[in-house]
């Protein structure tokens, strides 16, 4: 199987190059981490970030074949050949596939991903309903793996000032949840022309989620917590 | 008048009222222009000059302005990011739809008189 994969090494590259590999031992049923292990094998100089290795921590999203994704839930079998990838889109190139994902970070720790309890800290659990409980479904499972963000255009065009779909769908999900007692500071923090409201409901963040996840929407549902909380 | 440059909420809600009612008033114009057999300039001046049609048709070209107006502002935004040229092409847009508005006005002028 042939891959052309990108290559860059600031310490002796002036500019990045596509370089290509070929693999001859394909196992059946492989995934695309698998067959980058041992192109590693091959050529030890070949840079990537990996750990779990079953589509949870998000440390292998790269660009495969123009479409972002996690390598190690990627099956060989559905990719066309030259497997061309990349690193993640938007973000500066620190060597090969890795990418320096300060700028993701700093957008996520900007909507203050945590709870904020205002009452005296009880000293039992914070209880919550199964139907509160519900609401947090389809927002927590995020893994920060950033196939989102950077695949978001509104987050190529102003990625210091756009929050992005990874950090506005943590937003949501603590707008959300019953405990949570700092709806209002929360939705005053994302006002303005720029944070939430660059997301022009493009939906590559949709199409791109390893998990199965839906930004768009809780974009949409923290706009309409805007508008409810505004009357 | 901030113009809504530095707001997310307000502009984003009045893109979507302004919608509505240009789609709306869209509608009601095709359903009274095809309800007729011939449609002439003085036809659709005594149409246009009816007082619920022309209250509906001034908040129309409102509307139309508006919308436009977020809708510039947001690609501004999106795509010019050095400030100064920035708040130059808002400018010149504002200056664009504000002709236009005064240029809608004109012909009303013109057909109400004339």
């Amino acid at each position: 199987m042939r891959f052309n994969i990108y290559r860059y090494n600031p310490d002796l590259d002036s500019k990045p190059y596509m370089q290509e590999y070929e693999l001859r031992d394909i196992e059946p049923g492989m995934m695309l981490l698998a067959a980058l292990l041992k192109l590693k094998e091959q050529d030890e100089t070949l840079s990537f970030r990996r750990s779990c290795g079953e589509g949870v921590c998000g440390s292998d999203s790269m660009n495969i074949n123009g479409v972002n994704g996690l390598a190690c839930i990627t099956p060989l079998a559905d990719l066309r050949e030259p497997v061309e990838i990349r690193p993640l889109p938007g973000l500066p190139v620190v060597r090969d596939l890795i990418v320096d994902m300060e700028q993701f970070y700093q957008q996520y720790r900007e909507v203050k991903p945590y709870l904020i309890v205002k009452d005296p800290v009880p000293e039992v659990e914070l209880p919550q309903t199964p139907e509160q409980r519900e609401k947090l479904d389809g927002l927590y499972e995020c893994i920060l793996c950033a196939c989102c963000s950077t695949a978001c255009p509104s987050f190529w065009w102003n990625p210091d000032k756009f929050l992005g779909p990874a950090a506005l769908l943590q937003a949501s999900r603590f707008i959300e949840d019953s405990r949570d007692q700092a709806l209002d500071e929360r939705l005053e923090n994302l006002e303005g022309p720029f944070k939430l409201f660059r997301c022009h409901t493009i939906m590559n963040c949709v199409q791109v989620c390893p998990k199965g996840l839906n930004p768009t929407k809780a974009i949409g549902n923290i706009r309409k917590k805007m508008v409810k909380n505004s009357l | 008048m901030s113009l809504y440059i530095l707001e997310g909420l307000k502009p984003w809600v009045v893109q979507r009222v302004t919608a509505v009612y240009i789609a709306l008033f869209l509608t009601y114009s095709l359903f009274c222009g095809l309800s007729v057999d011939v449609v002439s300039f003085e036809h659709w001046r005594s149409w246009l000059f009816h007082p619920f049609n022309s209250i509906a048709f001034g908040l129309f070209i409102v509307a139309v302005l508006f919308h436009a107006w977020v809708g510039m502002r947001d690609v501004i935004l999106d795509y010019v990011h050095n400030i100064m040229l920035r708040m130059f092409v808002l400018a010149l847009v504002v200056g664009v739809l504000v002709g236009c508005g005064l240029w809608v006005m004109r012909i009303l002028l013109f057909s109400m008189v004339g």
